[in-house]
């Protein structure tokens, strides 16, 4: 068996990122078993829940991420529609719509040259804006949005490097262990073959 | 005699784990791809279908859908607009290019790690 290194320290770990805690990597396993005084059952058992832990996380942040794409693409329609209604805006026509009332039925509806839009912001609430307000206020929280996602790109990435270390850590512990308990039947055998 | 096979004691450095993590990243990021690709690929079929229905329609105003509305819309505006959306839609799936050179670092990856540890790690997908 390989000797333990001395001071090892995985000195380049993150030890948690916004609430997600680091998954401490195993230089050797025997010094790792040595040091936390757990035996291997309750080593694995210890590892399993972590690993436990991580999948919820990770189910909270694809969660988060569904929503934050679904949401992007609406924000674009948005903007693309007061584009348009500015475009519209100097030439005098009106523009024509067909929209829909209800399922598979479609109304038209004129609108006229108009300098200003309603938003709707949540909450039952709407408010008036003039077109470039609307403009820079749904570009914000656009880019707002794109901020997000990355940031939980970001966070998913470390998250599942974590995963990843703790499932290699656990098929670590487990092997370490059949190659103890095969080294003791072996040392088991030669004994009584000595008697 | 000691029977080798299971437990192996191949020791995994901190350089082994970055490297398994890194593939595994890779490998997620190459999903990804594929199925940007699929959607962007979708899109630009329905964007060509859509310009090649302008040619043979003979009406002067087209519904054009923009957000959740479909606005009346000349039909030579709509069909710079559809020109637009294709140029949009080829600059995207020039960037999804990136999706050799993730199968190109993915294959570096497999040779380091089934060179070090051989049969003790599997790096296919199920």
């Amino acid at each position: 068996m390989a000797s333990s290194s001395s001071a090892s320290g995985s000195g380049s770990v993150v030890t948690e990122r916004r609430g997600i805690p680091g998954a401490q990597f195993v230089e050797d396993v025997h010094t790792y078993l040595t040091d936390s005084g757990l035996d291997v059952g309750s080593a694995l058992a210890f590892l399993q829940e972590r690993l436990q832990q991580y999948k919820l996380v990770e189910m909270k942040l694809l969660a988060q991420q569904r929503d934050l794409q679904a949401k992007i693409p609406d924000i674009e329609k948005c903007l693309d529609i007061v584009a348009t209604l500015q475009a519209k805006k100097g030439t005098g026509e009106e523009l024509i719509a067909d929209f829909e009332v209800s399922e598979g039925i479609y109304s038209r509806a004129r609108i006229e040259e108009t300098d200003c839009v309603c938003l709707w912001l949540g909450a039952n609430v709407m408010l008036e804006y003039s077109l470039d307000e609307a403009t820079s206020l749904l570009q914000k929280n656009l880019d707002n949005a794109r901020a997000s996602l990355e940031v939980l790109i970001a966070d998913l990435q470390f998250l599942r490097d974590q995963v990843t270390i703790t499932q290699v850590t656990i098929a670590r512990v487990y092997n370490w262990d059949v190659h103890q308990r095969r080294i003791q039947q072996a040392a088991t055998a030669t004994a009584t073959a000595q008697n | 005699m000691q029977e080798q096979g299971e437990g192996s004691e191949t020791e995994v450095t901190w350089e082994d784990q970055q490297n398994i993590n890194k593939f595994g990243r890779l490998n997620n990021r190459f999903h990804e791809l594929d199925d940007d690709i699929k959607i962007a690929k979708e899109t630009d079929d329905n964007l060509e279908d859509a310009s090649n229905e302008l040619i043979l329609t003979d009406e002067e105003v087209v519904r054009f859908q923009i957000g959740e509305v479909f606005a009346h819309v000349p039909k030579d505006e709509v069909e710079s607009k559809i020109e637009q959306m294709k140029q949009v839609t080829t600059q995207k799936l020039e960037k999804l290019e990136e999706k050799e050179s993730v199968l190109a670092q993915m294959a570096e990856l497999k040779k380091i790690l089934y060179g070090k540890f051989k049969d003790s790690i599997n790096l296919e997908d199920d």
